[in-house]
């Protein structure tokens, strides 16, 4: 970027094929300052495409992450989110045994609501929904130690992802802008250090 | 054409490798310093970014760093990545070893808390009959604890026990004391507790690093060199006289093996990380204790409980906020009867949150709770010292090598009912406490992070006095090779409760004096 911005602004060998005729010249636009590019987040352009879970897995996370993280004091839920299609991502990119056991749990709701009420866990409504994940819900005093029960580990695992995952969001920073709070969570990155020769100096501005 | 001869060779930039540097060049003694890693500047690579900017919104790339605990999406290029730098452990073992591979290696990062060791740590043996003495006690270690307080600008308040050592402080505010911790204080000491508070180094400017208060005064000397993405595979030796002679590394970027001649080795590169170099040149190991007597402090056990009147979001003033630290209180006198050896300090905090794990419920109902606790919330957690034990050790295990072809650590540590005894203890008195103050306990828990994960992991070159118990001698020089030194944690006997840090700088500023002394008198 800098060694482009140095260069002159003729090349210094002029080939006839680069001349430009000086009418046309005197209708280009004034040139801009040197600089980065503005660039966009892909976050506020696109929306995820989900790949991992089944249709059936994928309704449940649905439904359970707006049982879990509904919109609360003016904040966006889960579901504004996006955080089913994010942890479709994540969880497809997980080792395997974070997948399974976000694919157990998720068969282990559809499942007993099959035989609860004989209907998927997506088209529960909230007091039924309640009846078939009240029970998975356990302590957890510390959270690096989630239960062993696979249907209570699932659960404590899930619970945890859905709510940092929503909190994580750019909708979630958006509406603490708007509501004049302080957004949460963002930090110091570090970035990636891998200079092979050390970072160079800046380079000489280019007087003519 | 053979390349000039340095007096000392330091093999690791952190705060150990900084200290050894800052005393040899200023009494006039060329150092050539190679660090594993690349140089950093932290005010120009870092940034603040929001989670949602990030590529896994700041929830980290799954199973990218699985040992470090620590790690999150934010500071995940800060640590070594473990695929590059792998280490094994049995699957039922597990040991979480937390490396970084920076110029100014830790010291870049580290909390700050800067404690002393008391002889209940270096004399452990003596004052409890479990375990070895260290061959020093505190008075010996004392001036160099002054000076490097002084180095690192220590703050902290002076209680005049030996239990918990005083220092060179800087004054410290503290402020008065919030009314919840004010009570904590009081239930404590009537229980014959000492309560204290933190002890912190300053630094200057923001850091307390290696490379801001150590290195700059050995560069400005003129007789440092510093190598960094310098990857030390074996220390080389003399045929003639079993002397080391220098090193061999490799190019981090491309592979390229290289010697380096210097007539003192230092090992500065981590206690795990100095004791794999030493396992792998085939040194310092006639006493077979190269390796064993693995240690690190045990961190997890943690009792929180919501205090009634700071409920509701809004605690009347002067209610909530700060901190009490209770300097180890367990084993100090004798005849004391625990069904477990050593001791632990505890932090009390005060002003915290509950976390959502803490109640069973979801969604509104949950979130009401959470807001009722904000802020209401008093967090007990402890620094507990493990024991040192022989079978605790790390090995070679030639069947992975890392990404330059150098064999990995195998790390076999594990822990002992005297740990596990030791956090039910620990959580059953912060549960007391908490308790006798009149505050809900809303969770309570004795577990504890696997081994490594305090990242205060010492011991594996252990000191002594006697040549078949130990690799390294008093002045952290080896006992086999006399022009070879490692002054990082590697030496500690026992890892006490405190922090690291404050001892490894003492320990390496006293050796490096002693070193500096011996070449003077040609001795070495």
């Amino acid at each position: 970027m800098q060694a482009i911005a140095a260069a002159p602004a003729v090349p210094a060998i002029v080939t006839p094929a680069l001349l430009t005729p000086q009418s046309v010249q005197a209708q280009s636009p004034p040139p801009r300052p040197p600089g980065p590019l503005a660039t966009g987040k892909r976050d506020a352009v696109a929306d995820p495409v989900s790949h991992f879970f089944t249709a059936p897995r994928f309704a449940a996370l649905h439904k359970l992450c707006h049982l879990l993280m509904p919109p609360m004091n003016g904040n966006p839920g889960a579901l504004e989110a996006a955080v089913p299609q994010f942890l479709d991502f994540l969880v497809g990119q997980s080792p395997t045994d974070r997948q399974q056991l976000y694919k157990s749990g998720l068969d282990l709701l559809n499942s007993r609501s099959a035989t609860q009420f004989g209907k998927p866990f997506a088209s529960l409504d909230a007091t039924q929904a309640d009846t078939i994940i009240r029970p998975l819900f356990v302590l957890v005093p510390w959270q690096f130690d989630l239960p062993k029960e696979p249907g209570a580990r699932f659960m404590a695992a899930a619970h945890d992802d859905i709510r940092v995952a929503t909190r994580n969001s750019r909708e979630w920073t958006q509406a603490a802008i708007a509501a004049g709070r302080r957004p949460v969570g963002a930090q110091l990155y570090f970035f990636p250090v891998d200079p092979v020769y050390p970072p160079a100096p800046p380079a000489p501005v280019y007087k003519g | 054409m053979a390349k000039q001869e340095f007096d000392v060779l330091i093999i690791g930039s952190g705060h150990s490798g900084g200290m050894a540097a800052n005393v040899l060049t200023q009494k006039g003694i060329s150092c050539l310093m190679l660090d594993a890693g690349p140089e950093v500047n932290l005010a120009t690579n870092r940034a603040t970014r929001n989670p949602w900017e990030l590529p896994y919104r700041g929830m980290n790339k799954p199973g990218r760093l699985p040992h470090v605990v620590q790690a999150n999406e934010f500071n995940a290029n800060q640590w070594v990545d473990e695929k590059e730098v792998p280490y094994t452990h049995h699957p039922a073992t597990p040991y979480n070893w937390v490396r970084v591979r920076l110029l100014g290696g830790r010291s870049l990062f580290w909390g700050r808390q800067s404690f002393r060791m008391s002889d209940w740590e270096f004399k452990a043996g003596e004052k409890e009959g479990v375990g070895d003495n260290w061959p020093i006690s505190h008075a010996d270690l004392d001036p160099f604890y002054s000076r490097v307080e002084a180095i690192f600008r220590v703050s902290g308040r002076k209680e005049g026990k030996p239990h918990f050592p005083d220092g060179n402080f800087l004054d410290a505010d503290y402020g008065p004391d919030s009314a919840t911790v004010q009570k904590v204080t009081q239930i404590a000491q009537s229980r014959g507790y000492l309560v204290s508070k933190i002890r912190a180094s300053n630094g200057r400017n923001g850091q307390a690093s290696s490379v801001n208060l150590l290195l700059p005064d050995a560069l400005a000397t003129g007789k440092l060199q510093i190598v960094p993405n310098a990857i030390v595979r074996e220390l080389t030796v003399d045929k003639n006289t079993g002397l080391v002679n220098g090193a061999n590394f490799l190019d981090r970027h491309s592979k390229q093996e290289l010697h380096v001649k210097a007539r003192v080795v230092i090992l500065a590169a981590g206690s795990l990380e100095s004791t794999r170099l030493l396992l792998n040149s085939g040194l310092a190991n006639s006493s077979g204790m190269l390796g064993h007597y693995v240690i690190d402090q045990l961190y997890g056990v943690q009792v929180v409980a919501s205090v009634p009147e700071a409920r509701g979001g809004t605690p009347p003033e002067g209610l909530m906020g700060g901190t009490a630290l209770l300097p180890r209180f367990r084993n100090l006198q004798k005849g004391e009867k625990n069904n477990f050896s050593k001791g632990y300090g505890m932090m009390i905090a005060s002003g915290g949150a509950a976390q959502p794990g803490f109640f069973q419920d979801y969604g509104e109902s949950l979130q009401k709770k959470l807001d009722l606790h904000a802020g209401a919330c008093m967090t007990a957690s402890i620094y507990g010292e493990r024991l040192p034990r022989y079978e605790n050790h790390v090995r070679i295990n030639k069947d992975v090598k890392d990404a330059w072809g150098i064999p990995v650590l195998h790390a076999d540590v594990k822990d002992s009912a005297n740990e596990h005894n030791m956090a039910k203890d620990a959580a059953d008195t912060a549960e007391d406490i908490l308790k006798t103050a009149g505050w809900d306990i809303l969770s309570k828990t004795d577990k504890f992070h696997p081994p490594g994960y305090s990242i205060h992991e010492v011991g594996g070159a252990r000191m002594g006095d006697d040549p078949k118990k130990s690799v390294l001698n008093k002045w952290n020089q080896s006992h086999d090779v006399k022009n070879l030194f490692q002054v990082d944690g590697g030496c500690f006997v026992t890892c006490g409760w405190q922090n690291t840090t404050l001892t490894m700088l003492a320990l390496a500023m006293r050796a490096s004096e002693y070193l500096a002394e011996q070449m003077k008198t040609k001795a070495i």
